[in-house]
């Protein structure tokens, strides 16, 4: 991995009084892919609507590929790729029309464009569409025309902003792949999404965004380790009556480490601060109510537990998306 | 090198726009058929009829009081009753009981020849034609006072037509000067300034504001904006495809408007042409305004059925300018399609050169720059607000 390929200092956007995005400091390496995990109005797609010059940040500024977004804005462009929700491609015109309209805005000299065409179709198995109008296409294929047109011009970074959303499971795991492939060439991707099941599997470093700000940036592991002190025993418990569930619920409570109890799906999930005795703690609070134990198990969080510790729990994430939701 | 880069990218947005276009059924349709023959012809159809020649005053009941009884004024008579301009001419021989027949649609006008007229033509002395007309009903009134005023013209260069308006019977009877504004010319010429000027007014707006903000909620200008061009290439480009279109345009209208209709513009192709650039030029600056405003497409259409409104109210298109009062003829005034309307009038019906009409030019290349670059600055300051 080379030099920062990302960077940004105090970067911040004001919409009248809402802080869109907080002072966010961020450095993302050459070749590396960089998720930005956060709900929805985390700030995610403003940050990078600002790193791709589109709009300009109320405060700080921020560097891609070398360039400064606020006076080098041409030149940034010329670096970049991205395929996001609200950048699209002309619909009453073909895949190949739009990357020959794109490659002439990029300046590609026509032989070199004509040949990146080719192969940018024959890798994403167009075929036949190719001559399909862009808004005739499934969704899917769409996705897959817009992410040719962001690798046109050989962008160093790319950003691919909640990317799988409308993809089925099968096109979102070939493009995960294929974006890792990307990164060992060297392009740099930053990968925003709010599944949080996507930047464990594929990411080299994630930034947990929420409320605008950058809570946490680290590898998937360093960022559930940032939160080891949460323990998470799971017990499958079948036909647990609303009583007995209250009766456990009211011993567990009784010990001042246990956090959470949830009950869904025959399955009672306790989560706490880290202790050895929680797994006999939940056991036996079951057994005193009556219940009966199919199963019983202790594991490290995922990611999306540790984001929602990270954030504060699901009530503050809950008062946040209520609160996006009422701005929106 | 810059400035090819500019010009090279302005041109792929206009191929871009050309490409889109081509494929658009309901644009084509819209833009080079519905509007321009939609206008003409229901404006041509109310005006006479497609395939002939229309003539205001042909069927109108118009008496002829021979006064002189002289060689003169038979062969007037003959001249009048030989066009295709007054098939509806009755001889009467009292002026005051044809004159008292005005106001009970028996007789829109009557024609006198006065005694003397012979003798003042054999002197070399203006002749006089004296014309009553019916006030109630004024538009035909000038129809049948300019008709008359060309045969008069043609039958003798020294002879002037004098209009003697009475209300009904009551002989108030002044000199007036013709005015040659408004309907006053035979054939479609006033209904082709008025469709040329309308048709590149509604197509223009509608496709600049109508463009832009489907490209906007389509997220295509977030695309374009993301490329390295600048902004006026964006704008350049969409420019030159929409001239290109307005020039189609022009030449439908105007072709539609002389062959179907029998319109005889008393002007060459090239003034009629960069008059209705202009005019296209001036509505695509105030189309880009509306779309850096983040006007969505829907408000578009809102804003269009105004703009419409505005330029039958306050243009001069209905009503001439200078017939209007107070906040209206201030609104008039500053209206740049004000100036296109009175420009197209002279030009096409009085024959007047475009060296003529530095006023209305003038304001209308001011106008068309303020509109260009506010929507430039505009577009520059909200990019934010542009994308979806």
């Amino acid at each position: 991995m080379s030099d920062n390929s990302v960077t940004s200092q105090e970067l911040t956007k004001i919409f009248g009084h809402f802080r869109a995005v907080d002072t966010l400091n961020l450095n993302v390496k050459g070749g590396e892919l960089f998720g930005l995990l956060g709900p929805n109005g985390a700030g995610k797609t403003t940050t990078v609507r600002m790193l791709c010059t589109l709009i300009e940040p109320s405060i700080g500024t921020a560097s891609v590929a070398g360039y400064d977004i606020r006076r080098d804005a041409a030149a940034v462009r010329r670096s970049i790729g991205v395929v996001s929700e609200g950048v699209s491609l002309y619909k009453d015109l073909t895949i190949e029309e739009n990357l020959k309209l794109l490659s002439t805005l990029y300046d590609i000299p026509r032989g070199r464009a004509e040949n990146r065409i080719k192969e940018l179709l024959e890798m994403f198995a167009f075929r036949e569409k190719t001559r399909r109008l862009v808004g005739a296409l499934s969704s899917g294929w769409a996705k897959k025309a817009m992410i040719c047109a962001a690798l046109l011009h050989d962008p160093k970074v790319l950003f691919l902003d909640e990317v799988t959303s409308g993809l089925d499971p099968q096109s979102a795991i070939a493009l995960q792949d294929f974006t890792r492939n990307l990164c060992n060439q060297g392009v740099t991707v930053i990968w925003t999404t709010h599944y949080m099941t996507e930047p464990e599997k594929i990411c080299d470093r994630v930034g947990v965004m929420f409320a605008g700000r950058l809570v946490q940036v680290g590898t998937p592991n360093e960022l559930k380790h940032s939160v080891s002190e949460l323990s998470l025993v799971e017990v499958e418990t079948p036909d647990l009556s609303p009583t007995q569930l209250e009766k456990v619920r009211h011993k567990l409570n009784s010990i001042n480490h246990v956090c959470k109890v949830k009950y869904a799906d025959s399955k009672l999930q306790v989560s706490c601060e880290r202790t050895e005795t929680l797994a006999e703690e939940v056991a036996s609070a079951l057994l005193d109510a009556g219940a009966r134990i199919r199963a019983i198990n202790t594991r490290d969080p995922t990611l999306e537990e540790a984001f929602i510790a990270m954030t504060g729990g699901e009530e503050e994430i809950d008062r946040f998306l209520e609160g996006a939701g009422q701005k929106a | 090198m810059s400035v090819v880069f500019f010009l090279r990218d302005s041109i792929a947005v206009a191929e871009n726009e050309f490409r889109q276009f081509r494929r658009n059924r309901s644009a084509i349709l819209i833009s080079l058929i519905i509007l321009p023959f939609f206008f003409t012809a229901s404006l041509g159809a109310g005006q006479g009829g497609a395939g002939t020649t229309f003539s205001a005053t042909a069927d109108i009941p118009i008496m002829f009081v021979d006064n002189d009884n002289s060689l003169a004024s038979l062969r007037l008579l003959q001249t009048l009753t030989s066009s295709a301009d007054f098939h509806s001419l009755i001889q009467s021989y009292n002026e005051q009981t044809a004159v008292a027949a005005l106001g009970t649609k028996r007789t829109y006008a009557v024609i006198v020849v006065p005694k003397g007229f012979q003798n003042d033509l054999a002197i070399g002395r203006q002749a006089r034609v004296i014309l009553y007309t019916d006030d109630s009903e004024p538009g035909v009134s000038d129809q049948i006072e300019s008709t008359l005023s060309t045969y008069v013209q043609n039958f003798n260069p020294n002879l002037e037509v004098q209009t003697f308006l009475t209300a009904l019977q009551k002989q108030s009877i002044s000199q007036v000067e013709i005015v040659r504004k408004g309907a006053i010319f035979a054939g479609f010429n006033v209904g082709l300034t008025i469709v040329l000027a309308v048709v590149q007014i509604f197509a223009g707006f509608y496709e600049i504001a109508g463009g832009m903000s489907r490209e906007r909620e389509e997220g295509t200008y977030a695309r374009l904006l993301l490329t390295p061009i600048p902004i006026g290439s964006i704008v350049l480009g969409k420019t030159i495809f929409d001239l290109l279109l307005s020039v189609v345009r022009t030449f439908i209208v105007l072709g539609l408007s002389v062959y179907g209709y029998g319109a005889r513009p008393n002007t060459d192709i090239v003034t009629l042409l960069a008059l209705s650039l202009l005019v296209a030029l001036v509505t695509m600056g105030l189309g880009f305004v509306a779309s850096a405003l983040k006007m969505g497409q829907r408000a578009v259409v809102i804003v269009e059925f105004f703009l419409i409104l505005f330029l039958f109210a306050f243009s001069g298109l209905i009503i001439d300018k200078e017939l209007l009062v107070g906040v209206s003829q201030v609104i008039a005034n500053l209206l740049p399609f004000t100036y296109a309307f009175d420009a197209l009038r002279r030009t096409v019906l009085l024959g007047r050169s475009l060296l003529s009409l530095t006023g209305d030019l003038q304001y209308m290349i001011g106008s068309c720059i303020v509109f260009y670059a506010t929507a430039f600055i505009l577009l520059l300051k909200s990019r934010e607000r542009l994308i979806r």
